[in-house]
C-alpha cells in the first residue's frame, strides 16, 4: 500500500500528468461538441454536421465520450503509462527505487494501480465534461434533455475505463521492453495513428486476410466495443466484431501486457 | 558479529570484458572504507555487486551476513549511484518524500534527510533546475534516507565545494560513530585520508587494502596520492617480471593471483 500511495503522490505531482489530462478534455470537447457546434450554429444551409443537433445532446453522452478512446484518448493515455513506467528509466531511478525498497513486482503493481486510477480519472473528466457540453447547447437550443440511465453511464465509464487501461497497460510494456521514454511513445504513438489506420482504411479493404487478422487487435477491438456503446463518427470507431467479444480481447490485452511487463521487468538488468 | 560485506573470490564480466578479476575483502562494521582506483578500474562494478544488482559470474558476496541482493536486506542498505537518480520533474521535497513514502516512512525522515545534506534552502526547488553539486545532494538525500545500516555511495562527493565535503565527512563519520557501515568510492586523496580503511583497485584486481597509515607505509612515503601512483607503479612492473613482488606487503591480493 506504501508503494501505491507513493506512486499516486509522484503522479499527482507530475506536471506532465495535468496536461495530459487537459488536453484530453480540450480535444474531446472540441471534436465533439465544439466544431460540431460551431458548424450547427453558424448554419451554412447545406453543410449540415454529421449527426446534427441530436449527436450533441445529452442523450448521446456515453458514445460521444467514448468516441476517442480507440484512437487519439487511447493516444494519450498510452502516453501517460510509458511515463509512469518509463520515467524510471528516464531518470535512471529504477536503482534508487529498488536498492532499499520493495520488489520490482510490488514497484510495477503499484504503478499499474495507479494508472487504474488515472485512467478511471480521465474517462470520468471526459463523462463530466462531456455532460457539461451537451447540457449547455440543450439549454442553448432548447433541445431536450434526456440523460441515459445509470446502467449505461456505467457501463461507458466501465467500458472506457478498459479501453484507456489496456492502452495504458501498453505503454507500460513498452517503456520496459525499450528501457527509456522517447521511444516508446514514438512507437506507440506511430501504431496508434498510423498504423493501425493504414490497416484499417487501406489494406483491410484489399486483403482479406487483413482484416480478418485487424479483428484481434486492441484498436479495431476498442472501436468494435465503443461502437456497440453508441459512439459513431470518430476515426477507428467500426463495429467489426460484438461487443461481447471485443470486451474479451482487451481484457485478455490488458492482462497480457500487464503480465509481459513485469515478467521482462522481472527478469532484466534495470540499470 | 558477521562482517559488513565479505567478498569472496568475485569475478564479473561485463560485455565480453572480465571487469572485476577475482576480488577479495572484507568490511567491518560501523566503519568508513574508502573506494579508489583509476577510472575504469571496476569501483562501480563492485559497488552493484555487493548492492546486488550485478549479475556475477562467480565468486560469493555476503553483506550483513546475507547473499547480496537478498530480500531481507532490502531496508538495511542504501545505495548512492554514481549518476544521480532522481526525478527532474519533482523538488527536492517531492522526491525525497516519494522516496521515504515507497520506503514505508514519514515526511519527517523526508525533510530530516534533506537538511542532512545541506539542501534545507532548496527543498522547494525543482531537481532540473539544481546546481550539479546540488542534484547530487539531493540524490544522496534519498540514499540516506531511513538510516540503512549499510550506505554504499558512489562518488557521493563529486562538484562538491570543499566546506560541503568536509561536512559530508563529518556526516559519514557520524553515521559510523552510530554503527552505519559506508563504502564510499571517490578519485579524491584527501577523502582517502579521511577513511578508516583504503582499497585500492586497479583493474579489476585490489592491490592495497588497508588503513591510510599503513597504505603510506607501505610505500614508503608519507603523501596518500604519491604511494598510490607508487603502488600502482609496483604492481606494473610485477606484472611484467612476475615472482619479483618484494616489498608490497600492502598487496592484499597477491595470494590470489596464480
Ligand atoms: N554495461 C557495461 N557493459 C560493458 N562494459 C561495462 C559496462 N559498464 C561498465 N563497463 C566497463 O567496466 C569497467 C569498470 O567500470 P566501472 O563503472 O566499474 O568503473 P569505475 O571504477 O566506477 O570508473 P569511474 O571512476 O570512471 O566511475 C570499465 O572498463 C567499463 O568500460
Ligand atoms: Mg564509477
Amino acid at each position: 500500500m506504501g508503494s501505491v500511495r507513493a506512486e499516486l503522490m509522484k503522479l499527482v505531482r507530475r506536471p506532465a500528468a495535468w496536461l495530459l489530462l487537459a488536453v484530453a478534455l480540450v480535444l474531446a470537447l472540441t471534436f465533439t461538441y465544439l466544431i460540431p457546434y460551431a458548424s450547427y450554429a453558424g448554419g451554412t444551409a447545406g453543410v449540415r454536421t454529421v449527426g446534427g443537433l441530436p449527436a450533441m445532446l445529452p442523450a448521446r453522452l456515453v458514445g460521444n465520450s467514448l468516441g476517442g478512446l480507440p484512437v487519439f484518448l487511447g493516444a494519450l493515455v498510452l502516453i501517460l503509462g510509458v511515463l509512469v513506467v518509463g520515467g524510471e528509466y528516464g531518470w535512471a531511478t529504477w536503482k534508487t527505487v529498488l536498492s532499499q525498497g520493495p520488489s520490482r513486482i510490488r514497484v510495477y503493481g503499484a504503478k499499474l494501480a495507479v494508472l487504474a486510477v488515472a485512467c478511471l480519472v480521465t474517462v470520468l473528466a471526459v463523462f463530466a465534461a462531456g455532460a457539461g457540453a451537451s447540457a449547455l447547447i440543450a439549454a442553448a437550443e432548447s433541445a431536450p434533455a434526456d440523460w441515459p440511465s445509470a446502467g449505461d453511464l456505467a457501463q461507458g465509464v466501465a467500458a472506457g475505463w478498459l479501453i484507456a487501461l489496456m492502452w495504458a497497460a501498453l505503454g507500460g510494456l513498452l517503456a520496459i521492453t525499450l528501457r527509456s521514454v522517447a521511444l516508446p511513445i514514438g512507437l506507440g504513438l506511430v501504431w496508434l495513428l498510423a498504423v493501425q489506420n493504414l490497416l484499417a482504411g487501406i489494406a483491410a479493404p484489399l486483403l482479406s486476410w487483413v482484416a480478418t487478422a485487424q479483428k484481434g487487435l486492441p484498436g479495431p477491438n476498442a472501436g468494435s466495443l465503443v461502437a456497440a456503446l453508441g459512439a459513431a463518427d470518430t476515426p477507428g470507431v467500426e463495429r467489426l466484431v460484438g461487443a461481447g467479444q471485443a470486451t474479451i480481447v482487451l481484457v485478455g490485452y490488458l492482462v497480457g501486457f500487464a503480465i509481459l511487463g513485469g515478467a521482462i521487468l522481472r527478469r532484466r538488468d534495470v540499470l | 558479529m558477521t562482517a559488513a560485506i565479505e567478498v569472496r573470490d568475485l569475478v564479473v564480466e561485463r560485455g565480453k570484458r572480465r571487469v572485476l578479476n577475482s576480488i577479495s575483502t572484507t568490511v567491518p562494521r560501523g566503519s568508513v572504507t574508502g573506494l579508489l582506483g583509476p577510472s575504469g578500474s571496476g569501483k562501480t562494478t563492485l559497488m552493484r555487486a555487493i548492492v546486488g544488482v550485478q549479475i556475477v559470474r562467480s565468486g560469493s558476496v555476503l553483506v550483513l551476513g546475507q547473499p547480496a541482493g537478498a530480500a531481507a536486506l532490502r531496508r538495511k542498505v542504501g545505495y548512492l549511484t554514481q549518476a544521480p537518480s532522481v526525478y527532474d520533474d519533482l523538488t527536492v521535497r517531492e522526491n525525497a518524500r516519494y522516496f521515504a513514502a515507497l520506503y514505508g516512512y514519514g515526511a519527517t525522515a523526508a525533510d530530516a534527510a534533506i537538511r542532512d545534506v545541506g539542501l534545507a534552502d532548496a527543498a522547494g526547488q525543482l531537481v532540473a533546475s539544481l546546481s550539479g553539486g546540488q542534484r547530487s545532494r539531493a540524490s544522496l538525500a534519498c540514499a540516506l534516507l531511513g538510516e540503512p545500516e549499510l550506505l554504499i555511495l558512489d562518488e557521493p562527493t563529486v562538484g562538491q565545494d570543499p566546506v560541503l565535503r568536509a561536512e559530508l565527512w563529518d556526516r559519514f563519520h557520524a553515521l559510523a560513530a552510530a554503527g552505519t557501515t559506508l563504502l564510499v568510492s571517490s578519485h579524491v586523496m584527501d577523502e582517502a585520508g579521511r577513511c578508516d580503511r583504503l582499497i585500492l583497485i586497479r583493474e579489476g584486481a585490489i592491490i592495497a587494502d588497508d588503513s591510510p597509515a599503513d597504505v603510506r607505509a607501505a610505500a614508503g612515503t608519507t603523501d596518500l596520492e604519491e604511494a598510490f601512483l607508487r603502488l600502482i607503479q609496483e604492481r606494473e612492473e610485477a606484472v611484467a617480471t612476475p615472482g619479483d613482488r618484494a616489498g608490497s606487503t600492502a598487496v592484499a591480493n597477491e595470494r590470489q593471483t596464480p
